[in-house]
Parts: C-alpha cells; sequence; structure tokens
C-alpha cells in the first residue's frame, strides 16, 4: 500500500501564547481533491503555511509522500513534489508572463542553478511554459509584465506558476478569493483540468466551488479538524452546520 | 580606567545608535546619513562656539540639527519613500555624500579647531596614575542625562508609546502607516537632534573634520547589526560593548605572537600576522566581532527580527 | 511561432549593435588623436566593466551593495603582485591575459566574503557589504607587506623582451586595446548570464524571494553565485585598472569607489543591462571634464544624484526608454514642444545655482583650494565677492529660474502625463 500524498499528525502551532493549530490529525489520499473548509481564523492559511515549510511548525508530524518533511526548507519541500499557491498573489512582478512560468519549470527540468545554459536554447523550458501559459489562457498576454496584469489574470497565473513544475501534489490557497462569478467559473474548470491526476488540497470559501470540486472535505474550525468526508455527509453532519451555523461557537472574527 | 574611557565612548555610540535603531523601526529607513547629522552638530556647535561660546551651542546646534533632519524628511524622504526601501536608502547615501561636501565648502577640508570649554578643560581624578579628565565626566553626564529623558519620553508619553509599539509590533504600526507622517518627522527629526547632540559633545573630545562622518558611521552600523535591528536594549549592548572593545584594544601592545604564546602555540617567525599587536588590530575589531555575530547568531544580540 | 522571427530579427539587430559599439571603440581614438582622450577612453572602458559586475547584484538580484570594491581592488592588487613576480621573465601575452587572474581573485574573495554577505538580503545585506568593506579595508591598512600602505603597490605593465604580434602594451593607445578587447568580452559574457537559468532566477529572486523558494529555488544560493560572479568580473575591471595605472592604492578597495560605482550604476539605470553602460561612460566624463573646471564638483555630483533618486529613479536608462515607447506611439513629436519650453527655465536656474555655488565656494573655500579666481574665470566675469551686487544677481536668477520652472514644469508635467497616459492605456 502506497502512503498518503501528505499525512499529517497532531500538528500544532502556537504564535506566542495562542494556539492557531491545536493538534490536526489528517490524511490526503492521492489523486484526491480536498478542500478544506472553515470559518475566518479557524487556521486554514497556516496550516498550508505549515505543511509548505513557510512557518516552522510547533509540534507533530507531517509527511509527503511517506517521508518526514519536518524542517525542511521551502525549496526541498518544493523539489520533493509539492507545490503551491498564495492567498496573496505572490507572482515576479517585473517579469513577463512568459518569464514567470519559465521560473517556475526551470529547477524541475534540472537546470538548476546553471549559468553556461542559453534561457533562449531550452526548448523543453519554453515548451512547458507556452504549454502552462495556454492552459491558463494567458497566451496573448506573453511579453506582459506579470505586475499590469488584471486581479484574474494574476491568479490565473499565481495557479500557472503552482502547477508548472509538474509537481503531483498541489495547494491552492483560496484560488477564487475575490472573483466574480464567471471569473469563478472559469478558475474551477481551470482547476479541474490542470490538476488532473494529481494530488490537490484547496482553502476556498466559495462552497460551489467547494462542493464542485472537491472529492472530500475537512472541516477545520478554532485549530482543530471536526470533519473529513465525502461533500454529501459533511453537507448533513451536525457538528458542521452547528460550526457555520454559529449556535454554540463564534469563533469568526478572532484571529486574522 | 579603560573601562571609564570604554563607557564614555560606548555612551556616545549609543547616542547615535539609538537614534538609528528608532528611525529604522518607525519608519523601516536605514538612515546610512545619520553619522552626517553627528558631524553637522559638531559644526554647528563650533560654529556657535566661535561666536557666543560653548554652552548656548549644546542647546542649540542640537536642535539645528533637529530641523535640518526634520525638512530633510519631509522634503526628501518623504518623496524617496514612494519608490521603495532602496530609493530611500540611496536618498541618505547621497545625501551622505552632499553633507561632507556641504561641510568641505563652508567649513574646509582640514579640521577645524573645536576645543574643550575651558570650565570642563582639567582632571577630574587620577587613578593609577592616568588621570580622569572632566569633559570624560562630563560627557558621561550628558549621555545618562540623555538616556533617562529618552526612557522617560519613551514610557510616560503618547508619542513615546506609539514608538514602542513600533518596535515591538512594526506591521501593526505600518497599519496605521501613513496616517502618521508628522510622527515620522518628528523621529527622523528627534533621531537626527540626538545625533547632533553627539556631535555636540563628541566633536570636541575626539576631532571635528570632515572624515569624522565616515569614520563614526560604519561603526554605528555595526553597532545596530550586533545588537540586533531595530532593538534599543541590544544597541544599547553592543554600543558599551564595542566601546570597551575599542578602548581596550587600543591600551593593549601585545602581539598576537604572545597571545598565541599564552595557549602554548608558536607561530613562526617573521610572519606579518604575529607580529601584529592588539592595537593594530583595533580597528578591525568591531568588524570582525560583526562577522562572528552573523556567522553564530545572525539575528543579533537581542534582536527578535530576522531580517 | 511569431515569436520566434521576432526573436531572430532581434538578435541580428543587437549583433550590429555590438559591433557596432565596438567598431566605434577601435574608431575614436584613430579619428582623434589626443592622448587625453585616448586616457579618458581607457578610464571608461575600466569603469564600465566594474559598473555592470555591480549591477549583476544591485538591478540583477536586488542586492544593495556599499562594499563592491573590494572585489575589484582584490584584482587589482593580486594583478600587481603578479606583475611584479612575471617581472623580466614574462611576456606581453601573460600580462594580457592578467586580469583573467585578477577576476579569479575576485571571484575567490566572491567565494569567501560572499558566504557572510548573501546570508542576508535586503537592508541587512546593505549593512553587512558596508561592514566587510570596511573590514578589508581597516586590514588593507594593516598588512603595508600586501597592500603597499599608504604609497600603495606600483609596477610596470612592460615585461620580458619581444612583443605580442606587435604589443608590447607599454604605448596608451595598445594598453587602450588590451582594455577594449577585456571590456568587451566582459560585457557580452555579462550580457549572456542575463541569458542563463542563473540570470533569470536571480531576478526571479529580486522580485520575490518567497516565490522563488517555492519554485524549487535557494535564494541563498542563488545570491551567493552571483554574487561571485559579479566578484569576477569587478575583479577583472580591477585588475585592468593596475595595468593601466601601473599603481595600485588601498583607495581602490575602500568605501569611496564602492560609493563611486554605485551612483555611477544608478545614475545609468539599473533596470536596463545598458543602464550602468551609460552611467560610467557619463559619469567618469563628468569627473574629468567637470572636474576640471570647478572644485565644487563632488557637490554638483552629489546634487545630481539626489535628482535623480527623486525625479527619475530609473536612471537614464529608463527615461531614454520612455522616450523610446513614446516614439514607438508617435506621441514624441507631441512633446518635444514641451521639452523645448522647460529647458529653458531650468537652464536659468541652473545659472542661478551654480554662480552661487561657485561663488561660495571661492569666497568660502579659502587656502589651498585655488579659491578666488575660479568663479570668475568660469563665468568670465570679474566679480567682487565682498560686494553684494554678484550675490543679489545670482539670488534673482535662481528666484526668477526656480519660478519658471515651477510654472512651465507644471505644464510639462500635465503634458507627460498625459502622454504617460495614452501610452498605457494604448497597451492595456
Amino acid at each position: 500500500m502506497t502512503a498518503p500524498a501528505i499525512r499529517i499528525s497532531g500538528l500544532k502551532k502556537n504564535f506566542g501564547a495562542s494556539e492557531i493549530i491545536r493538534g490536526v490529525d489528517l490524511d490526503i489520499h492521492r489523486g484526491e481533491r480536498h478542500a478544506i473548509i472553515g470559518p475566518n481564523g479557524a487556521g486554514k492559511s497556516t496550516l498550508f503555511h505549515l505543511i509548505s515549510a513557510r512557518l516552522p511548525v510547533t509540534a507533530g508530524a507531517i509527511e509527503l509522500k511517506g517521508e518526514n518533511v519536518i524542517g525542511l526548507k521551502p525549496f526541498e519541500i518544493n523539489r520533493k513534489g509539492l507545490s503551491r499557491s498564495f492567498q496573496i498573489t505572490n507572482i515576479f512582478h517585473n517579469l513577463s508572463v512568459f518569464e514567470n512560468l519559465r521560473c517556475a519549470v526551470l529547477w524541475s527540468l534540472g537546470y538548476r542553478y546553471s549559468f553556461w545554459h542559453r534561457l533562449a536554447g531550452l526548448a523543453d523550458a519554453r515548451l512547458r511554459a507556452e504549454a502552462v501559459m495556454e492552459d491558463i489562457g494567458l497566451a496573448n498576454r506573453r511579453d506582459t509584465p506579470a505586475g499590469i496584469l488584471s486581479y484574474a489574470e494574476q491568479r490565473a497565473l499565481e495557479i500557472g506558476i503552482t502547477i508548472a513544475s509538474g509537481a503531483d501534489v498541489i495547494l491552492l490557497d483560496e484560488p477564487t478569493a475575490g472573483m466574480s462569478r464567471s471569473e469563478t467559473d472559469d478558475a474551477v474548470a481551470l482547476i479541474r483540468r490542470v490538476t488532473e491526476g494529481k494530488t490537490l488540497v484547496m482553502v476556498e470559501h466559495d462552497m460551489g466551488v467547494v462542493f464542485g470540486l472537491a472529492d472530500r472535505i475537512s472541516v477545520l474550525v478554532y485549530g482543530q479538524i471536526i470533519a473529513t468526508d465525502a461533500p454529501a455527509a459533511i453537507r448533513c453532519n451536525a457538528a458542521v452546520q452547528e460550526a457555520y451555523l454559529g449556535t454554540s461557537m463564534n469563533v469568526g472574527n478572532e484571529h486574522e | 580606567m579603560s573601562l571609564l574611557n570604554g563607557i564614555t565612548y560606548g555612551l556616545l555610540l549609543f547616542m547615535l545608535s539609538s537614534g538609528l535603531t528608532l528611525i529604522f523601526s518607525m519608519m523601516g529607513i536605514l538612515n546610512f546619513a545619520h553619522a552626517s547629522f553627528y558631524m553637522l552638530g559638531a559644526y554647528f556647535a563650533y560654529q556657535i562656539s566661535t561666536w557666543i561660546g560653548f554652552w548656548p551651542g549644546l542647546l542649540v546646534a542640537p536642535l539645528m540639527v533637529g530641523v535640518v533632519g526634520a525638512a530633510v524628511e519631509r522634503y526628501g524622504l518623504r518623496r524617496a519613500h514612494r519608490f521603495g526601501h532602496v530609493a530611500e536608502l540611496l536618498f541618505t547615501f547621497g545625501l551622505a555624500f552632499l553633507v561632507e561636501e556641504i561641510v568641505h565648502l563652508i567649513w574646509g577640508k582640514v579640521a577645524v579647531d573645536y576645543r574643550i570649554p575651558v570650565e570642563l578643560d582639567g582632571t577630574l581624578f587620577t587613578l593609577f596614575d592616568t588621570s580622569f579628565p572632566i569633559y570624560k565626566g562630563f560627557m558621561m553626564l550628558i549621555s545618562v542625562g540623555m538616556l533617562v529623558a529618552l526612557y522617560m519620553l519613551l514610557t510616560r508619553t503618547r508619542i513615546g508609546l506609539i514608538i514602542q509599539a513600533a518596535l515591538t509590533k512594526p506591521d501593526m504600526v505600518e497599519a496605521l502607516g501613513h496616517n502618521v507622517p508628522r510622527i515620522f518627522m518628528l523621529v527622523f527629526g528627534g533621531g537626527t537632534a540626538l545625533a547632533g547632540l553627539a556631535g555636540v559633545i563628541g566633536g570636541n573630545a575626539f576631532v571635528t573634520e570632515p572624515g569624522m562622518a565616515a569614520a563614526v558611521g560604519s561603526i554605528v552600523f555595526v553597532v545596530v547589526v550586533v545588537g540586533g535591528l531595530g532593538s534599543l536594549g541590544g544597541a544599547f549592548v553592543a554600543s558599551l560593548l564595542i566601546g570597551c572593545i575599542q578602548t581596550f584594544s587600543i591600551a593593549l601592545t601585545i602581539s598576537i605572537t604572545d597571545v598565541f604564546a599564552v595557549i602554548g602555540v608558536t607561530l613562526p617567525e617573521g610572519s606579518q600576522v604575529a607580529r601584529l599587536t592588539i592595537t593594530q588590530l583595533a580597528p578591525v575589531l568591531p568588524y570582525l566581532l560583526m562577522v562572528g555575530i552573523l556567522i553564530f547568531r545572525p539575528r543579533g544580540l537581542m534582536g527578535a527580527r530576522e531580517s | 511561432m511569431n515569436s520566434h522571427v521576432s526573436d531572430a530579427v532581434f538578435r541580428r539587430g543587437r549583433l550590429l549593435l555590438w559591433g557596432g559599439f565596438l567598431a566605434l571603440a577601435f574608431a575614436l581614438p584613430l579619428a582623434f588623436k589626443s592622448g587625453f582622450l585616448v586616457s579618458l577612453l581607457c578610464q571608461i572602458g575600466i569603469m564600465v566593466v566594474f559598473a555592470l559586475s555591480y549591477n549583476m547584484l544591485l538591478g540583477q538580484t536586488g542586492l544593495l551593495s556599499f562594499g563592491h570594491a573590494v572585489y575589484y581592488g582584490m584584482g587589482a592588487f593580486i594583478t600587481m603582485h603578479m606583475l611584479n613576480i612575471i617581472g623580466k621573465d614574462g611576456s606581453p601575452l601573460t600580462t594580457a591575459l592578467l586580469p583573467l587572474v585578477g577576476g579569479l581573485a575576485g571571484m575567490l574573495a566572491g567565494v569567501v566574503l560572499g558566504y557572510v554577505t548573501t546570508k542576508k538580503a535586503g537592508t541587512t545585506f546593505a549593512m553587512i557589504s558596508l561592514g566587510i568593506g570596511e573590514l578589508v579595508a581597516a586590514c588593507a591598512l594593516m598588512f603595508p607587506g600586501f597592500f603597499g600602505g599608504e604609497g600603495g603597490v606600483s609596477g610596470n605593465r612592460v615585461v620580458g623582451k619581444g612583443d605580442l604580434l606587435g604589443f608590447t602594451w607599454g604605448p596608451q593607445v595598445e594598453m587602450y586595446g588590451l582594455i577594449v578587447a577585456w571590456a568587451f568580452l566582459a560585457t557580452v559574457a555579462m550580457f549572456a548570464l542575463t541569458q542563463t537559468p542563473l540570470g533569470r532566477m536571480a531576478n526571479a529572486v529580486r522580485d520575490n524571494p518567497e516565490r522563488a523558494e517555492f519554485v524549487g529555488y535557494d535564494t541563498q544560493r542563488v545570491r551567493y553565485l552571483m554574487l561571485i560572479l559579479s566578484g569576477f568580473f569587478a575583479g577583472v575591471a580591477g585588475s585592468l585598472t593596475a595595468i593601466n595605472y601601473e599603481i595600485v592604492t588601498s583607495e581602490t578597495l575602500n568605501a569611496h569607489t564602492s560609493g563611486v560605482v554605485l551612483l555611477m550604476t544608478f545614475v545609468g539605470g539599473i533596470g536596463f543591462f545598458y543602464g550602468p553602460i551609460i552611467g560610467a561612460i557619463l559619469i567618469t566624463v563628468m569627473q574629468i571634464v567637470v572636474g576640471g573646471m570647478t572644485h565644487a564638483w563632488l557637490l554638483y555630483f552629489g546634487l545630481f544624484f539626489l535628482f535623480m533618486v527623486l525625479m527619475a529613479p530609473g536612471g537614464i536608462a529608463s527615461v531614454i526608454a520612455i522616450q523610446r515607447n513614446l516614439w514607438m506611439a508617435g506621441l514624441f513629436g507631441r512633446m518635444v514642444p514641451h521639452y523645448l519650453a522647460v529647458a529653458l527655465p531650468v537652464l536659468v536656474l541652473l545659472a542661478g545655482l551654480v554662480g552661487l555655488i561657485e561663488m561660495s565656494y571661492a569666497l568660502l573655500a579659502g587656502e589651498g583650494v585655488g579659491a578666488g579666481d575660479t568663479a570668475t574665470k568660469v563665468m568670465k566675469m570679474e566679480l567682487h565677492l565682498n560686494t553684494p551686487g554678484p550675490w543679489l544677481a545670482a539670488v534673482g536668477v535662481t528666484a526668477v529660474g526656480m519660478a519658471l520652472t515651477r510654472w512651465i514644469g507644471g505644464r510639462t508635467r500635465a503634458a507627460w502625463n498625459a502622454a504617460l497616459s495614452t501610452l498605457h492605456g494604448d497597451k492595456a
């Protein structure tokens, strides 16, 4: 039996005295699309930051495809096949769309820190970057500096950079935040297309997106996972409804 | 005796590094021209002392420097701020360059005769055959007085509380950030005035010349790095530490060979390193300390922030 | 595949450009047989390499260094010692290859010092580079055996007997040929570097280090490698200085030299590959020409620099690039009258300021600076600085210039903004 794509056990994260992640156990199966939902401040983004090593873990274990990744640097985890996007757009602003994507594929194609290859001569990097550019619908913006793209275009580029390297575990942090209805629909189609055959974990607030895309859903409330199940089961889970309707707890505005 | 001298020098360094730290913490600007304001303080005080004497200068010169500093913030930095941190840093760098040239223009390229006032000229006490001059005592008095005043300002006033908040929670104040340009101007003016005061009392104790800014400037940067960027306490400890290292090492005339002999290692005769004395090493010690700190404790002695 | 065609055309254009520059560089001293010009061109060639190597850090990797002279100086000192070691037994060929040795020395310095400095980026890097620069400069005074103390180390670039294809490097013109050859090679190499994976990732690290980490790159490693390579080219430049002037003093690796290269690069424009070339040419010419006319040269330089920081932070290259974009969009013609209109009051303002500065210098700078006659010479007038007349005139001219500049400058700015918004409107 193969190890899960991601296995999190007993994960904790404190900021000073406040506990943000209070013991999370979660298995992400290979090849599934997994959504993490929960009220604001539940710690969803923090959980992503811990998995991708943007923040150091306080306690607990994280395994990526059966391998312990605690203590690794972000670039080391990335090289093991985990790639992520950010809630706040995180792209190379002064580089063109094409260059953004080419930067994202260089390492995985093995060019490392080479100063003896000519970029223009690297057909594989160019083709892969162009393919992704086509995929995310930015082919007509090839030479535009990323910094002056529209918001939706930047979000698409953010996803493009994340998937370009061919990582098989993809973390998307609120990919559709701030988008209009039609932009969201495009983004969902895009995500569905580009994560085909890969493991996807996403944080998302838009329930339409979540229930449309996810194979399984985990609900994170106040630093703990209260339920992990198929969408239909989550919809009628009493604890989840309680958390969302706020009948007993009102954690919505405490953090962030 | 060296200890007293070291503390005096360290306190002087702290007057500079505290202003630099405050400005850095509040505004995120590393003021490259900070030591230039120190130099301006010394020259203003010199000019005033030739007209009306030392004592009025002690008060007026720092105020003048502070006004110049505030003007620089208002009409220069605020504009450079729009282009980002590199532009700000380059602006202060260019300013340091310009101040030196203006000093050349007005006061010439050689040291001016900025003297210790006669009332303070003399020996305070003698210990082990070395005399401790009154003026050093006066410098300590002023520095400690300023320290107390700064402490009171930071803990007892509203502006002080905001500044303190900025030190511990830079993001919070960043959120307020652009709504408080006046506080920025005050902090910059205040920080530069502190540097000016240090110049007034340091200029005559050492030497008042156009090269003084460059000489002190890099040491102050070392202090801030060693203490930890943005940490007032760290700046204080590092100032004293480096002040003492500087004065002690100048007083020591043993060579590297002697040092190694103590631990039982004999260096080959005649190599240049072996013949160096600690005194000769004095100018590089602070930098060596800085490099050591960076390798073993990148945050600095008391720094909380990573970068 | 459209992009391929344009790529090829671009490449042919680029080849023409490179070739043109090389031809111009060789033609200039032949056209004007002036010793002064050749010396000036030698200095320019060296500074171009130095400034380009600096921009590998500042413009391409986003590292603001205050200690770049260290690598330049190491290249220079090692070269000078090598020159003295090979001495009589050497040949012109070995002399011609010395810049490679200098480059390796700079690179080695980068390997050692860069390990410490590139742990950090941003402001911290700037401070550390300053500290390291000071450390090395202080060491230079501590080890007179290697650094030559106050007097520096000198040598003779004509070594051994015979020649290399007729060159001994003795005459300044031959030296110039050597400098052009090395400068050209170094420039091509540095440009090529911008077109490699490392070069591009340096840009990525500059723009967004966090994202660079999340596409698999160790940003610290990228910075370190760029610093080492930049050290190499700085070492080549330093080596050329050593061979050219046949003397190296501790001045070559102190903070002043680091400052000058920073100013050159920034004024030229850090966002474009050719920016530092413009900066190096302009500042070197100004240094020698304006520096020969007035003692206040450094003051003008400082003012010019601050003006650039506040008004055109992209440097001269960015100003040129904007004009080119305007030209392409057919908007340039519209701006010309505005440029001409604003030029007049600016000239008036400058005349007033220069008058004030020169008179102050003449009056205040005192003995030893050649004061007294400077102002009168520059302005071709006999001025009595102890009377209020010339001062009032200068202040008046300055005030009028300032008022006019504000008035007309406001209109120019409005026209400028309008042109820019049309330009960007076209793009979007």
